[in-house]
């Protein structure tokens, strides 16, 4: 503080010429007063309470300070109980803007499936996508009848229709396949409809039509009959068996172009044998692959090498394009 | 002149030494300053910034909204009674708008008493340093952590208007009863906007901060009120009103909300649904994330039902003797017996009241769903479903009550007793499930075998453990009151179960769906036995253990099952109408029998039903009657409760049953197990029930 006294009064130019002062202690009471009553002395107890009392009145030490706290406010750390509950909320948002854009994107996606399989495969396990009745009933239609019918059957569906309570569907992954909930309104379900996986990949392959010819899928080397032939076996065949070998007709009939031929595949997957049916559209070709009954595709298979067999007694085994 | 100079000489070392302990304290003040200073936060831009947190809203089936969690609503000055301003301002900091953050004759004052007066510490912190110190320090009391908080509070001061920061003070506040900032302060106790607020509601909210939990005006009004009577002296102290205006309003009525509804309406379901939010998406974004998150709870029903345990517990404690004192066990003056409610929309699974206890404030444990009681006779419906189904049994099949020895392997005989130990000899089914008999119930087990007893719970929705035993016929594995509603619920449904849920839909703060619940039912179990079993439940009710409903004037279509257990430790009773299933339980939390004064044991007829049937009068008050779907394959006939056989013109109490197809009355009585007619004969009568 003395010095601070020095100082300040150095900077007043108050001229006090510490030279001169009189650094022994006084003798007498009147030599006490004089001194303390001098001018000096006044100054620097005036000065004190100047500045005690303007800093009371003024609150100036506060203000220089905040302005300097001010000033260095950006170069501090974001601490403290409040930054802590900003940077959750942030920590919230992002977590919560995350959740949302996966959902979003698993929605879009879903939304933008043309078919069910492409719904099912766009699905993370347990997540599902909320869809118009419009969109399932587009997608429902875009199905071969017989599979269509499989889901569900469509006079129950125009039923649903006419009722007017079905507003929405719910569509979730699982591990059998795809589970479907037409709901009202109120979330409650009208309807629980299931497609297993094996109908997926059925819808899969149905929709599936390759560019090319059935020599460029290796798994029906060797098992490849023009049509006629394969036709004629097929309809050898007990009426009540043609469809477990082709359950989708319709699928070929809408098909533009012409069956040339077909391929059966070497394999069964879960009781089914892949038919490959080779279509000349202009200069084009292309594979329609659809699935048959392994046991009524056998019998088929033993029908059609008993043709071959005959053809050759007949005709010198001569069927273009036959490689069976 | 010898003393004078001395006395100089000490005035001399007085001042001299009062001048270098200042130079010191201000050159150690500096020293600290910029210690303290190293990491002092920084204070964000613009100030309203700090407090702009989304909260997470939570509402009622009805839209309602129950609770607002985390956020805090930031509202400008203007739309704040002037009224509240002052209240807060004088009792808080009458300076604020003289100081420059530091309130220094209060705080030389506060030194003092500090200092001088020991065992008082003064508080002398102004507005500015409690909103520096809520926003960004720890409540711990440091020294260091003061300077500081003084420091940032002279930095508000420079940066911001008084305005700016007394806004920013009452947004931040803390209220109590989970009330953040005055907004939200003004709706939860007086449902009203801030701008409303009247002399009497500032004083009385003003006074809040100071301690919300000891000034709560829901659990101390007499505190509250005291402190309010403080606060109007202030203002009048500081010259905002007047003596007059502070006398009237401390007379003046307070209007305060309903406790229930301004704490945490359903508070045991909010948090069970707190929880849920946590499991699903975090702590972090259901307390910061702004979620809206829409429940299933209906209010009006969480209402009743929190009124009719209520009164249906001082009904209990009369009956024990507490409120005389003359109650069982040394703490009966304290100890009160505890219960629950949960009541479930049959055809959904939504929960529309979960109440946990007596009073959530008192203790938060959730008794509708942590607790894990035994059943008793309530777990007999699986039983008998089970029967039914596996044995080809009906309602109409005659079995004896008698003395039962079941051998177990391994351990000793189960020898299971009737209530009131006495038998009856001959009965059909129905009478036997309505009148709760353990003996036929011990031999119904015994043929069917716990597991399929068990089993049959689980398609119900019964998720606990249970021990495959005999004695499961007797509901000796504990159960939740939410379980047990749940799965009385696929009952109701005529087999049809949906799973509990609380939840309907969460949404983030800009309205985006993060999830719905959609209400899918599943078969569990076969329509036509359901109904059966139903029927004998009905049975209960109209002329069984839980005919006490029907005499508390209950008359719409319903069934249920009572449920007792050893020494009486529960009491339950589980039930539905057709659309809403409620179970009840009650009972002590510790191991402590319930008997009245008398010493007769309380069962669930006498304890849970009478509550069961005060909540369902009430939740089905102007309902129609509505009737319990019949499968088409049921048909009905009036038999003799004794033989089975159809009735005569002299059969004296006939009793419907529900017969599906293909089963039909004997023509002579047929007494399951074996049993002669003379062995099977009258035994003396027992009406107990269990």
């Amino acid at each position: 503080m003395a010095f601070l006294v020095k100082s300040l009064a150095i900077r007043g130019n108050l001229c006090i010429n510490f030279g001169n002062m009189d650094f022994s202690e006084p003798q007498n009471f009147r030599e006490w007063a004089s001194r303390v009553f001098a001018f000096r002395p006044l100054v620097l107890i005036l000065i004190i309470f100047g500045i005690v009392i303007s800093e009371l009145r003024f609150d100036w030490a506060e203000q220089v300070v905040g302005v300097y706290l001010v000033k260095t406010n950006a170069q501090r750390p974001e601490s403290g109980s409040i930054w802590e509950v900003s940077q959750r909320t942030v920590n919230a948002r992002q977590r919560l803007e995350q959740l949302v854009t996966d959902l979003q994107s698993t929605q879009r996606e879903a939304r933008g499936a043309a078919t069910f399989t492409q719904i099912a495969s766009s699905l993370p396990p347990g997540q599902g996508v909320m869809l118009s009745s419009e969109h399932f009933r587009r997608l429902y239609l875009n199905l071969p009848g017989t599979m269509a019918h499989e889901i569900i059957a469509p006079f129950e569906l125009l039923r649903l229709l006419s009722d007017g309570h079905w507003v929405r569907t719910y569509l979730e992954s699982e591990d059998y396949g795809l589970k479907i909930y037409l709901i009202n309104p109120e979330n409650r379900v009208l309807r629980d409809l299931k497609i297993p996986s094996q109908l997926l990949y059925q819808i899969e392959r149905v929709e599936l039509a390759l560019q090319g010819t059935l020599e460029d899928l290796p798994t029906f080397e060797n098992r490849i009959y023009t049509a006629e032939r394969f036709f004629r076996a097929l309809n050898s065949l007990p009426e009540e068996e043609l469809g477990s070998v082709v359950s989708q007709p319709e699928m070929l009939l809408g098909a533009s172009g012409r069956i040339v031929r077909v391929g059966i595949s070497d394999e069964a997957v879960s009781g089914y044998i892949e038919l490959g049916f080779e279509i000349e559209d202009g200069t084009r070709r292309k594979v329609i692959l659809l699935k048959g009954r392994e046991w009524a595709v056998w019998i088929l298979r033993s029908y059609l090498e008993e043709m071959g067999t005959d053809t050759q007694k007949s005709s010198g085994g001569e069927e273009i394009g036959e490689q069976g | 002149m010898t003393g004078a100079m001395a006395l100089i000489r000490i005035v001399r070392a007085a001042f001299y030494g009062t001048l270098a302990a200042i130079s010191l304290a201000v050159l150690i003040g500096v020293g600290i300053f910029f210690i303290a200073v190293r990491d002092l936060p920084r204070v964000p831009e613009p100030l309203s910034r700090i407090i702009e947190t989304p909260p997470t809203e939570i509402f009622a089936a009805t839209g309602e909204r129950l609770m607002v969690m985390g956020g805090r609503e930031v509202i400008p000055l203007s739309d704040v009674s002037t009224r509240f301003i002052q209240a807060i301002l004088a009792t808080e900091d009458h300076r604020f708008w003289e100081h420059h953050g530091l309130d220094k004759l209060r705080t030389i004052k506060a030194i003092w008493i500090t200092l001088f007066k020991p065992g008082r510490i003064e508080g002398a912190s102004t507005i500015t340093q409690q909103l520096s110190k809520n926003l960004f320090f720890s409540f711990k009391r440091r020294y260091m952590r003061k300077f500081r908080e003084f420091l940032v509070a002279i930095q508000i001061e420079s940066r911001y208007s008084k305005q700016e920061i007394i806004e920013a003070y009452v947004n931040q506040i803390t209220m109590g009863v989970g009330a953040n900032g005055i907004e939200q302060a003004a709706r939860t106790f007086f449902g009203k906007p801030a701008s409303e607020l009247t002399l009497a509601q500032s004083a009385l909210l003003a006074g809040l901060p100071k301690s919300p939990t000891r000034y709560n005006p829901y659990l101390h009004l007499d505190r509250a009120k005291e402190r309010q009577r403080v606060v109007l002296s202030r203002m009048e102290a500081v010259g905002y009103i007047t003596n007059d205006q502070a006398r009237s309003a401390f007379q003046d009525e307070l209007n305060l909300q309903p406790p229930s509804k301004a704490a945490r309406t359903g508070s045991y379901f909010l948090d069970l649904v707190i929880r849920s939010l946590e499991e699903r998406y975090g702590p972090e974004v259901v307390y910061h994330g702004g979620l809206k998150v829409t429940t299933t709870i209906d209010p009006q029903l969480q209402s009743m039902g929190e009124e009719s345990l209520r009164h249906g517990l001082q009904r209990l404690d009369r009956m024990l003797g507490i409120n005389e004192g003359v109650g069982r066990g040394p703490d009966s003056e304290r100890v009160r017996p505890q219960g629950a409610l949960v009541a479930v929309e049959a055809n959904s699974g939504s929960i529309k009241a979960m109440v946990g206890g007596r009073s959530y404030i008192e203790t938060e444990f959730n008794r509708a769903i942590e607790n894990n009681r035994l059943p008793g006779s309530s777990f007999k419906p699986f039983l008998y479903y089970t029967a039914f189904e596996k044995l080809g049994l009906n309602p109409a099949t005659v079995f004896v009550d008698r003395p039962v020895t079941i051998p177990v392997k391994g351990a000793p005989d189960w020898e299971p007793e009737n209530f009131g130990i006495k038998h009856e000899g001959p009965m059909i089914l129905k009478q036997a499930l309505m009148k709760s008999v353990n003996s036929i119930a011990a031999q119904l087990v015994e043929r069917t075998g716990p597991k399929d007893v068990i089993a049959t719970a689980r398609c119900c929705g019964i998720t606990s453990a249970l021990e495959p035993v005999y004695s499961i016929a007797l509901g000796t594995s504990g159960v939740s009151p939410l379980e047990m509603a749940s799965a009385f619920a696929c009952f109701a449904n005529g087999g049809i179960r949906h799973e509990p849920f609380w939840i309907w839909r969460v949404e983030d703060a800009l309205g985006r769906v993060l999830e719905e619940h959609i209400i899918s039912g599943k078969r569990a179990l076969d329509a036509s036995i359901t109904y059966q079993v139903l029927d004998l439940m009905r049975g209960v009710l109209d002329a069984g253990t839980g005919s006490v409903i029907r005499r508390m004037g209950f008359n719409l279509p319903a069934a249920g099952k009572t449920g007792t257990t050893d020494f009486f430790y529960d009491s339950w009773f589980t039930g539905f109408t057709p659309a809403l299933c409620t179970s009840v339980w009650v009972g002590y939390d510790r191991g402590q029998g319930m008997r009245d004064t008398r010493g007769t044991g309380i069962t669930g007829g006498r304890a849970a039903a009478p509550i069961w049937a005060d909540f369902m009068s009430k939740a089905t008050e102007g309902d129609p009657p509505r009737e319990f779907m019949i499968p088409s394959d049921i048909h009905f006939k009036m038999v003799d409760p004794i033989t089975g056989t159809e009735i005569s013109a002299f059969t004296p109490h006939p009793m419907q049953v529900a017969l599906r197809e293909g089963q039909e009355l004997q023509e002579h009585t047929v007494v399951e197990e074996g049993l002669t007619d003379s062995e099977a004969g009258a035994m003396p009568s027992n009406d107990l029930e269990f």
